[in-house]
This record gives C-alpha cells, sequence and structure tokens, in this order.
C-alpha cells in the first residue's frame, strides 16, 4: 500500500535522508529505529506532509497514488495519520471539538454523513476508557497542560477515532513509563488488522516489546542500514547502533556507490 | 466646516450655553491631528474634505437585526419573565405606531432597548432607560454631566448631541435583562453625537449594550460619548459593539468612574466601519474598585481599528485586567494603546494588560503600546503584548487530522478571539453575539492566502 522508492529529502542545501526504499504492505506493522539525527523524524514528516523539507529525488506511492502531491488533510483523508513526537498544544480548541472536527471532516469526504453526538461520544468514551484516560481530558483544550504521557495517549486517541489505513508514530514511547507504554501499545495493537499497517519510527527496542513487528529497519545517516525482522531489533539494543555505523573490519563489502542502493541490506549476522 | 449655529436644538435651560463653551472648547482645540502623541495613529484629515452635515429627518438607516427579545414592537408580549413593557414606535418611525402598558410597569420587563437612527430616537421599549435630553427635560437630570475628558472631540460632542441614552439604576437594583442602546446611521456624511449616560447607584446591577451599526455604502461620522457612573458595590457589564458601515468613521469615548467595591466589566468589540477609534478613560476612585477591560479588534481590508485606553488608579487596592486580542489582515491596521496611571497612594494596586495580536497578511499592521506609570509602593503591575502569526506548526498539526486548512485557520482563530470573549457567555449574549463575530471571523480567514 505504501511504495517508497529511493527518496532523497533535504532541507534547504543539507541532504537528510540519501535514499530510502520501503514498502509497506496491508496488515504490516515495520519499525524504523536508528540513532538522534539518523533522519527518522524527517521521514516521519515527509510522509505526512509537512513543509520545509525538498524532495530531491524519489517516488513515494499510496495506493497507486503520488503521495507527495497531496497536500496533508488530503494525505489523512487518504487514510494516514501521523502521530507527533511533540503534539502540539492548542489552548481554546477544546480536545473534543478537534476530534468531531477530525471524524466529520474525513467522513464528508468520504460521503458519509456526520457522526451524531451520541453516537460520536460513544465511540470516543469507548477509546478513551481503553486509553485509561479521563473524560475531563476530552474539554480542555488540546494537549493544554497535558503531560507527556497523557500527549501521547491523546495522540493514539486520535488515532483510534480517525482509524488510518497507516498509522506512523514518531516516537510516541519516547517520555512515557511503562505503565503508560503498555497503555500506549494496547491502543496500537486495537488498531492492528489485516487491512491496516503501522509504521513505528522508535530510538529504543522497547516499544517492540508491547507492540511486535513484521519487519524492522535501522536507520543511519540518512539510510536503511539494515532490514530484518524483531531479532534485529533485540540485536540493535544488544550491541547499540555502533556495530552497524562503524565501517567493519572484517569481510569488505562492496561500497555502495554515493550511498544508494543500500535500502532493504540484510542485516549482517 | 462646523457652524456653530448647530448648537440651536431643542435643549432644557442652560444648554444652549454649555454647548457654546463646548463648541469653543472644540474650535479652541480643532480636529485631532497625527501630530499629538494620543492621535499618532489615527488620521481624520478624510473629514476635513467630506461636507459633512447634521443628520437629515430621513431615516437611511439600515434595518438592524434582532437582540435578543427585540421582536420591533410586534404585538406579541416579550415573553421573558411576563414583565409589563411598553414599546413605543415613534413618530415618522417605519411600522405601526403601537403603545402597550399596564398599570405599575416594573421596572424593567423583559427586554428593554432604545433605538436611534441619526440620532433620533425611532423606537423604544419599556419606561427604562430614557434618553438623555428628556432626563434632563424633566429635571431627573440636574445638569448634561461631565466625566467625559475635555478633548476635543468630547467637546464637540457636548456642543452637538442630540441622541443618546440615560439610564439609572436605582440603589440595590439588579436588572434582570440587559438594556439595549442601539444607534443606527445609514445617510452619507452625516454627522452624528449621541451622548449616553448609565448610572448605577449603590448595589445596582446591570447588563448595558451599546451597538453601533451603518449602511454599507456611507461615509458618515459617528463620534458618541458615553458616560458611566457607579456607585459604591455597583455592577456593570458594559458591551460596545461596533458594526459600523464600511465607509464610515467611528470615534467613540467612554468615561467611567468607579466608587468604591464597585466593579466594571467592559468588552470592546470593533468588527466594522472604516475608521474607528475607540477611547476609553476610566478612573479607579474609590478603594476596591476594579475593572476587567477584555476587547478583541478586527481590521481586515483597509480596516482601521485605533484602540487607546486610559486606566486610572486613583486609590488604593484597585484592580485592573486588560485582556485584548487583535486581528489584522490585508492591509488592516489595529492599534492597542494603553496606559494604566498608578498614581501616588494607590498602593497595593493590581493591574494587569495583556495584548496579543495576529497578523494574517504581510501588508498588515498591528502596533500594540502597553504602557504603566507607576508613582506607587508595593504595586503588582505587569503589561505584555505579542504580534505574531498563525502557528503553522498548529495549522499542520490540525492539518494531519484532516482538518482542510481553512477550516484549521477557522479553528485557530476561534481559539484565539475566544481568549478575549468570556464575557459573551457571562453577560447572556452568546447566541446573539457569537454568530456574528464567527461570520466576521470567518470571512477574514477565508480571505487570506
Amino acid at each position: 500500500m505504501l511504495e517508497i522508492k529511493d527518496l532523497h529529502v533535504a532541507i534547504g542545501e543539507k541532504p537528510i535522508l540519501k535514499g530510502i526504499s520501503l514498502t509497506i504492505r496491508p496488515g504490516e506493522v515495520h519499525a524504523i529505529m536508528g540513532p538522534n539525527g539518523s533522519g527518522k523524524s524527517t521521514l516521519a514528516q515527509v510522509l505526512a506532509g509537512r513543509e520545509g523539507y525538498t524532495v530531491t529525488a524519489g517516488t513515494v506511492t499510496w495506493q497507486g497514488q503520488d503521495l507527495l502531491s497531496l497536500a496533508p488533510e488530503e494525505r489523512a483523508w487518504a487514510g494516514l495519520f501521523l502521530g507527533f513526537q511533540y503534539p502540539l498544544e492548542i489552548p481554546g480548541v477544546a480536545n473534543v471539538q478537534l476530534l468531531k472536527e477530525a471524524v466529520n471532516s474525513q467522513r464528508r469526504r468520504k460521503g458519509l454523513p456526520e457522526l451524531d453526538a451520541f453516537d460520536f461520544l460513544e465511540r470516543v468514551k469507548a477509546s478513551i476508557k481503553l486509553l485509561e484516560m479521563d473524560d475531563a481530558m476530552l474539554y480542555r483544550g488540546v494537549n493544554e497542560g497535558f503531560s507527556g504521557g497523557e500527549k501521547k495517549r491523546n495522540e493514539i486517541l486520535q488515532m483510534l477515532m480517525l482509524e488510518p489505513r497507516l498509522a506512523i508514530l514518531d516516537e510516541t514511547d519516547s517520555g512515557l513509563d511503562i505503565d503508560a507504554l503498555k497503555i500506549v501499545a494496547r491502543g496500537v495493537n486495537a488498531l492492528r488488522g489485516p487491512e491496516r499497517a503501522i509504521l513505528l519510527v522508535t530510538h529504543y527496542q522497547r516499544l517492540l516489546d508491547h507492540i511486535t513487528p513484521d519487519h524492522v529497519h535501522v536507520l543511519a545517516d540518512g539510510r536503511i542500514l539494515a532490514s530484518g525482522g524483531r531479532e534485529l531489533a533485540l540485536e540493535v539494543e544488544a550491541k547499540g547502533y555502533g556495530w552497524l555505523t562503524e565501517p567493519s573490519p572484517p569481510a569488505p563489502l562492496p561500497q555502495a556507490g554515493e550511498g544508494r542502493g543500500e535500502a532493504g541490506r540484510e542485516a549482517r549476522p | 466646516m462646523i457652524p456653530a449655529t448647530w448648537t440651536d436644538i431643542p435643549a432644557p435651560g442652560g444648554l444652549p450655553e454649555a454647548r457654546r463653551a463646548a463648541m469653543e472648547r472644540y474650535l479652541a482645540q480643532g480636529l485631532p491631528h497625527t501630530r499629538q502623541e494620543d492621535w499618532h495613529y489615527t488620521a481624520l484629515d478624510h473629514l476635513t474634505r467630506q461636507p459633512l452635515h447634521p443628520p437629515a429627518a430621513g431615516d437611511a438607516s439600515p434595518v438592524i437585526d434582532e437582540a435578543p427579545g427585540h421582536d420591533h414592537g410586534s404585538s406579541a408580549s416579550p415573553a421573558i419573565d411576563g414583565g409589563v413593557s411598553e414599546t413605543k414606535r415613534m413618530p415618522g418611525a417605519a411600522g405601526p405606531s403601537q403603545t402597550r402598558g399596564e398599570d405599575a410597569p416594573p421596572l424593567q420587563g423583559g427586554v428593554t432597548h432604545l433605538i436611534f437612527a441619526g440620532e433620533r430616537l425611532i423606537e423604544t421599549r419599556s419606561t427604562l432607560p430614557t434618553t438623555l435630553l428628556r432626563a434632563l427635560e424633566e429635571g431627573d437630570l440636574a445638569a448634561a454631566p461631565t466625566l467625559a475628558p475635555g478633548t476635543a472631540l468630547s467637546a464637540l460632542n457636548s456642543a452637538l448631541w442630540k441622541g443618546g441614552g440615560c439610564l439609572t439604576v436605582p440603589r440595590g437594583q439588579r436588572l434582570e435583562r440587559p438594556v439595549f442602546l442601539r444607534f443606527l446611521a445609514g445617510e452619507p456624511e452625516a454627522m452624528l453625537h449621541p451622548r449616553s449616560l448609565i448610572r448605577l447607584e449603590a448595589g445596582a446591577e446591570a447588563v448595558v449594550v451599546e451597538t453601533y451599526t451603518g449602511a454599507t455604502a456611507a461615509n458618515y461620522w459617528c463620534n458618541p460619548v458615553t458616560e458611566v457612573e457607579l456607585e459604591p458595590g455597583a455592577r456593570l457589564t458594559h458591551v460596545r459593539l461596533i458594526e459600523e458601515g464600511a465607509a464610515a468613521t467611528h470615534t467613540g469615548l467612554t468615561a467611567v468612574r468607579l466608587a468604591a467595591e464597585s466593579r466594571y466589566a467592559l468588552l470592546d468589540l470593533s468588527l466594522t466601519g472604516r475608521v474607528c477609534r475607540n477611547e476609553l478613560h476610566l478612573a479607579l476612585t474609590g478603594v476596591g474598585a476594579a475593572c476587567r477591560l477584555d476587547g478583541l479588534f478586527l481590521s481586515d481590508g483597509r480596516r482601521h481599528s485605533d484602540h487607546h485606553l486610559r486606566v486610572e488608579h486613583a486609590v488604593p487596592g484597585t484592580a485592573s485586567r486588560t485582556t485584548y486580542r487583535g486581528v489584522a489582515a490585508g492591509r488592516g491596521l489595529g492599534i492597542f494603546d494603553a496606559r494604566v496611571l498608578i498614581r501616588p497612594g494607590a498602593d497595593g494596586t493590581d493591574a494587569r494588560q495583556d495584548s496579543r495580536n495576529l497578523l494574517l497578511s504581510p501588508h498588515a499592521e498591528i502596533d500594540a503600546k502597553p504602557q504603566l506609570e507607576i508613582y506607587a509602593d508595593q504595586v503588582q503591575a505587569s503589561h505584555g503584548a505579542t504580534v505574531g502569526r498563525l502557528s503553522e506548526e498548529a495549522l499542520f498539526y490540525l492539518r494531519t487530522r484532516g482538518i482542510d486548512r481553512i477550516e484549521a485557520r477557522r479553528l485557530l482563530l476561534a481559539a484565539f478571539a475566544g481568549e478575549a470573549l468570556g464575557l459573551v457567555a457571562e453577560a447572556g449574549l452568546d447566541d446573539w453575539l457569537m454568530p456574528r463575530i464567527t461570520a466576521r471571523l470567518n470571512e477574514i480567514g477565508e480571505s487570506i492566502q
């Protein structure tokens, strides 16, 4: 459903992503891991349509459509969701108001009638319960005065309400204690299904203890250095990122020209 | 441009002389100009190029909306708390004249309002309030009040005023419903100087809504003066809604004096009108008096909205809270120029000023100038002013949730403006006021790129 081909992205003159290729199929959960500055958040932002990035090469196809030509809201209508690493506080816009606007604007685009107040509230309350949130948070300004953990849970609440085809979660695990992490994982797992896919962007593998990925990719310096299964994440945790990013003395490898064409390379044993 | 003979209007004894004196004060000063510090941002030169004249007898005023409970004198009783009211259509006003009344009308039944068109009273309901002219003629008021500072424009108003309301709320009385003073204009080049007086005796409470509404194309000038006197313990919520015509000039002045333990809450809404200047002179003269000054101005197109506030803490233990929000788009200009003066001896004063402003286009301008002058001790005072843009981050966040750019902007604008609109709900005016504010915000939101 999502096909990223040789994606190059720069901020100004500075290249950040240097040839990413990645295919996500319905039902799959992918995890992108990488050290700070590897470009993993940039990838998430570019997929969601943030301005300020220049795509210098490559394509992103979403269900047969050129994703990069779509405005952020059009991507949302097409079923994409980005869970922010730093969710914004928007005082004066009540949380429930945002949820309602978001759900209904999506329904309007699909030619569906808007949810009536009762059905809407019923759905919100069910998700709120799943995420062990307080009802009162619905009526506060969006993320206004929320703790870090509350903000992340609120992102998951929005995700559950919007029921995206592909959810990209950008470091949703950062700043969460173990209980909150479990709750967030519960929310994400609730969304899993054969029609949907999830892309987890994370620094640590501990989130993957609770959301088992089908594919793990390690990103460093704008390139995917290794792809593999769940075991790759454990290996990263055990050895750190160093063993992948440092030049490895034994077994000389052919240098990838201009840093391209590395995507999809399997992890070295 | 302003012949002194205009002062020869029907007036009770003593007034003509006062009018002549006021006219002399005006003539000595002349129209304000931008070389004066207080008028730095607002030029009135265009007025000198217009053949201004007093309003003609004919009524060119626009039809206005229904204020809450405002039924334009229909035969249906204002079905509010069973009160008795009296509706009078003045001669010459559109619609059938009719009078309704019963014995011993209570202080206020249902909605009360006065409607003036071109300074002429065209409709009144209830015996409360009356017009200022009538209050003087009937001796309810010894003399025209003089709370307003002696500015050139207030002097001109003193010389020329005809229409305007006079509301006195007796001691300890609380009005159940808002009182509306509505001023309509529609005649090109008419010069209007309505003058109103609001007096709340000790412990009295009221909500007063002044509206200034005009026909779109008419380049009239409205120069109202409203004086507010609050006796000890009185509480007034005062809404001033400026919806002047798109070619109109409005130079309003509100003078307020607060006695001990009185409360004054102002909602200053400047929505339309080509050049608008709202001047507020407020004095906290009694211990424990407090005011809350909220305002919202929206300047798009070539609109100019100047808010000039002068707050004086004269005695100990007084408080003022000022919260203004401004939005400018197109080539609109907004000005928040507020000075809080804390006089010697006004110890323990608590004064806060908060002005936040949004620029929605590269050619829009907002000048925010909060000032504090402190001559007392143990004062808590702060002021803050910001001029910024809509947060691209917040817009992006909302758009990733499937809320399109226009809708996202609408949400953020409403949230921003809402910070200064708490009094709308508190005064029970939600249903009537919010739609018109929201409509203007949406208009501005949709007009920008």
